[in-house]
């Protein structure tokens, strides 16, 4: 029993760092409409932003967070207007090839920049502990799942409840021939694709904290957040929690019970997806 | 003036009449950590061979962009357009295993800097210009066997092995499971995915088995997060073990890392006199201190190959390929002499498993405590996770 | 036409020409980059009909291992064919249980198998799992061009395949399914049909240069055989070189892996930050790929 809770907490809070990297990827496509094969490029100059910081200036990784979310908007932003804006009205997938060059480029920019050395931070409670009757988890991943949370609640209130949101919102919901785009949709998509890279700025920085900083640190997570946004439904914000739970805790039920389960963690996560995928497409209609 | 002049030109026609001038092609990874080492290494080493006088080496680096794709056409250039006879590389097994093919039809000396997996002493068994110097697998497993005795001794019985699902955790699991059992250890061995970077849900697996010694095969990656979530689930073992490549940046300043324990084949803390002269040349020319025993490998390569060419002073592969073999040298690894291995497949073998020391992160540095003859520092046993 | 000819009969003869001292990097060089713009055309063929996979990269690795264990005992050409027909047959599985899936939907389901697959194939005892599995080359090793020539063959069937079917009728019944398959049904085309084909077509194509990949880089891993980076470059080109077309992902695929040759051999290191910004600024100014840029040179036909 003790050990079917504590696996069921692993299995959720591991879900918090999945659903952080996820929830700008599903804002990115959500709005704007592109699949930006950067993300995880966006999350690995987080975690620059946040190991730099600390290694440079002494500042925790804790304080990093606005500071990355601020950089990576920024960056967002740029990107945006620079390479975005021109192929909007492009088809799919040569948007998609666009985020794969930006991805490509900037990822070996880090290797000439920073080498390829795993690098990784040390702070007071990278380790700390939380323990609850017979169970017990690490303070970060609690903090990773909490923030993810957190930030996901206030996406869903910025676009419920204010006025910017709900132009957000008729904007993702109505995707006019991009040739007739006014300056406000413009804005909007502006706002939507900053506020993403903002979003894996963040997650970069807790992966600088929980896992390590290089420039390769993007790829592992994005791949995931790919599928875990797909399986919540393409910009459908609410489903991104879930979904991650869902695989999370199918990651770590197998990782646990199955002898040799480790070794198939990668394909029960994609199972799960691809059975999801089809079960649904069978299903309505 | 002109005298002058002429004398000069005439002892610099001396000198070079007296050096003997070889071109080397350099085949490895150089966007990885250990890539770029040994290329430094290697630089280094041929510089010093350089300053010396009597031989110059040439470098012509490729990359070979740790895939056998890149790797394959790659040794051919270097072979048909820069018509090198002497090649130092080989760092990753697989990729090493595809250039069997290429190396055979163009007969180089291959220095082979890497390449433990015993698949590739098996690919190069019936090549005669094959120089291996890094230990094979089975040198490696000897090695950290050697180490778990040493464990036992001190009441060691239960051992949670943690290995990556890729041929550098797997290749010898079953060798280790079966020694371990031999050696009297009770075994329970589990695969990951490498840079997953979660590892609760197996560690709470473990928990079960209560291990004395979680041994883990993977790679820097996974450092800091086995070392956290170890704490994090409450698994306390006795000794955290690991065996990667190399060690991720910073570590050792992070506090999780006090009392793990690792295996390497070189730190710059050795204290060997052809060590310390490597890390002071190193620093002078890179301004920095490298952790990466592949550095040092590079180096001892350059500089070994550069006296079988004084002693043969010909540029012929075979002339020098027979000096090498009768090289004799310290290195910062220890003494380096070539043998056959061995399994009898390949003649001639560099190091073996006296090479490998194990090393505990304690109060902030990496220090030997493994084996006795080369301890800094006793072993904390049990250590605190 | 006469580009894909012309481009094949340049294949044919390459080994001929007075390369001097390049001779052998250029051949080596170049069987990869028709293997790997063979992947790219049979990847481009089930595009037409609208499907994005990224399952190429599994196709290419089940055809790689499959004729890497047949090839000793049935010898070089029986296994390599039966490596495609085993990539085509796993593609009629996962073609039909994703047939209403479309768009990154399908991606991210292709995506999917191909994970699951590279673990099975990790996880087999037969296939050599993570330590590997060494392969013979071509014809035993008879032929020293023997691998060559079969590089070039692929290529040529690829090409031959993506010709024939752009002048096919099937050729208008996936076009008018990428369209839209709601109107490709009124227009009385069995959309099931010709996506089952078009997949299963195109993961033989991808399966056969798997096969001839094995026998030439003589050793496989699952990481390396299924990696999804030949996933994302069997992508990458036809889109770079022009998609729907034959000439277009042939074209990218040589220009792709020349471009990144040549790169490495200039700068060395950090070649693919240059190589990343090349295909941003293609994206930028040339929408339909390389073929975009013929077009406008012949005057403004479309591609």
């Amino acid at each position: 029993m003790e050990l079917l809770l504590q696996t069921l907490i692993n299995g959720i809070l591991a879900a918090g760092l999945y659903a952080l990297v996820a929830s700008g990827l599903a804002l990115a496509v959500g709005v704007v409409g592109i699949v930006n094969f950067a993300h995880g490029e966006f999350s690995m100059i987080g975690a620059f932003v946040s190991y730099l910081l600390f290694v440079g200036a002494g500042i925790d990784p804790i304080l990093s967070l606005g500071l990355a979310a601020v950089v990576l908007f920024v960056v967002g932003a740029l990107t945006y207007y620079g390479l975005i804006r021109p192929v909007l009205a492009a088809p799919e997938l040569n948007q998609m090839l666009l985020t794969f060059g930006l991805s490509v480029a900037l990822q070996n920019l880090a290797l000439l920049l920073f080498g390829a050395d795993t690098r990784v931070l040390f702070t007071p409670y990278q380790g700390a502990t939380l323990a609850l009757g017979g169970v017990s988890f690490g303070l970060p991943p609690f903090a990773a799942f909490v923030l993810s949370v957190g930030l996901l609640v206030g996406l869903y209130a910025f676009l419920g409840r204010t006025r910017l949101g709900f132009a957000v919102r008729a904007v993702a919901q109505n995707r006019l021939a991009p040739g007739l785009l006014g300056i406000e949709t413009q804005r909007i998509y502006l706002l939507a694709f900053g506020l993403s890279a903002a979003l894996a700025g963040m997650a970069g920085v807790m992966l600088s904290v929980m896992l390590y900083t290089s420039p390769t640190v993007g790829f592992a997570y994005t791949l995931k957040a790919f599928a875990i946004i797909v399986m919540a439904g393409l910009g459908n914000l609410r489903g991104v929690i879930p979904a991650a739970i869902v695989l999370a805790l199918a990651e770590a039920l197998v990782s646990t019970y199955v002898p040799g389960g480790g070794g198939w963690v990668e394909a029960v996560f994609f199972l799960v997806i691809f059975l999801a995928l089809t079960w649904r497409s069978w299903r309505t209609r | 003036m002109k005298k002058v002049l002429v004398l000069w030109v005439l002892l610099l026609a001396g000198l070079a009449l007296a050096q003997t001038t070889v071109r080397v092609g350099v085949l490895l990874p150089i966007s990885t950590v250990a890539g770029k080492a040994a290329l430094n290494g290697v630089q280094l080493g041929v510089e010093q061979v350089n300053a010396g006088g009597k031989v110059k080496i040439e470098l012509v680096v490729v990359d070979d962009g740790n895939t056998p794709a890149t790797a394959v056409p790659a040794l051919t250039k270097l072979m048909t357009v820069d018509r090198v006879d002497i090649v130092i590389g080989g760092l990753a097994s697989g990729v090493t295993f595809a250039l069997s093919g290429p190396v055979k039809q163009y007969q180089p000396l291959f220095l082979c800097i890497g390449a433990a997996s015993s698949v590739v002493e098996q690919a190069f068994s019936d090549y005669g210009r094959f120089f291996h110097y890094h230990p094979w697998d089975y040198h490696n497993v000897a090695a950290a066997l050697e180490f778990f005795k040493y464990l036992y001794e001190n009441g060691a019985r239960r051992v949670a092995i943690l290995y990556e699902d890729g041929p550098f955790g797997s290749a010898g699991i079953q060798t280790y499971r079966a020694q371990l059992q031999n050696q009297g250890y009770t075994v329970q061995a589990e695969p990951f995915k490498t840079g997953s970077g979660n590892f609760t849900a197996i560690l709470t697996r473990f928990k079960a088995f209560r291990p004395d010694i979680l041994y883990w095969i993977g790679y820097d990656v996974d450092a800091l997060p086995i070392a956290a979530q170890t704490r994090q689930v409450g698994l306390e073992p006795k000794l955290i073990y690991g065996a990667p490549p190399a060690w991720p940046v910073g570590f050792e300043k992070n506090r999780l890392s006090n009392d793990v324990a690792g295996m390497t084949a070189w730190l710059p803390s050795v204290a060997n006199n052809e060590s310390r002269r490597f890390v002071n040349l190193y620093r002078r020319k890179f301004g920095e201190v490298t952790d990466e025993y592949m550095a040092p490998m590079g180096y001892v390569i350059a500089l070994s190959l550069g006296r079988a060419v004084e002693a043969a002073s010909s540029a012929d592969k075979d002339r020098i390929a027979t000096e090498l073999a009768k090289v004799q040298m310290d290195t910062p690894f220890g003494p380096l002499s070539f043998k056959p291995s061995d399994t009898g497949r390949t003649r001639f073998q560099g190091f073996n498993q006296s090479i490998w020391l194990q090393f505990q992160y304690l109060e902030g540095s990496r220090r030997p405590v493994f084996p006795a003859n080369r301890a800094a520092r006793p072993l904390r046993y049990p250590g605190n996770y | 036409m006469i580009l894909v000819g012309g481009v094949l009969l340049l294949a044919l003869l390459l080994p001929g020409l007075p390369l001097g001292e390049w001779r052998a990097f250029v051949l080596d060089t170049a069987q990869f980059a028709f293997l790997i713009s063979g992947l790219a055309l049979a990847w481009d063929l089930l595009a037409r009909t609208g499907q994005l996979s990224l399952a190429h990269g599994a196709f290419f690795g089940l055809g790689a291992y499959s004729a890497a264990l047949l090839a000793p005992g049935l010898g070089t050409l029986p296994a390599l064919l039966l490596g495609g027909a085993v990539a085509a047959l796993f593609s009629l599985l996962l073609g039909l249980s994703t047939l209403r899936l479309q768009g990154m939907y399908f991606a991210i389901a292709t995506l999917a198998f191909s994970e699951v697959i590279r673990t099975l194939v990790l996880k087999a005892q037969f296939t050599g799992g993570s330590i590997g599995l060494p392969v013979q080359p071509a014809f035993a090793g008879a032929y020293p061009l023997g691998g060559y020539y079969l590089a070039v063959a692929v290529l040529a069937i690829c090409a031959m395949v993506s010709l024939l079917l752009g002048r096919s009728r099937l050729h208008y019944a996936m076009a008018a399914t990428r369209q839209g398959e709601a109107v490709a049904r009124v227009l009385g085309v069995s959309v099931v049909r010709v996506k089952l084909l078009a997949f299963m077509i195109s993961a033989f194509l991808a399966g056969l240069a798997g096969g001839v990949y094995a026998m030439k880089t003589l050793f496989l891993t699952p990481y390396d055989a299924f990696g999804l980076g030949r996933a994302v470059e069997a992508l990458v080109i036809p889109i770079f070189g022009g998609l729907y077309t034959t000439a277009g992902p042939l074209l990218g695929g040589l220009i792709v892996v020349s471009l990144e040759t040549w790169l490495r051999l200039r700068i060395g290191e950090g070649y693919l930050v240059v190589y990343g910004l090349i295909l941003i600024l293609t994206i930028l100014f040339l929408p339909k790929g390389l073929m975009g840029l013929l077009a406008r040179r012949k005057g403004g036909r479309h591609a």
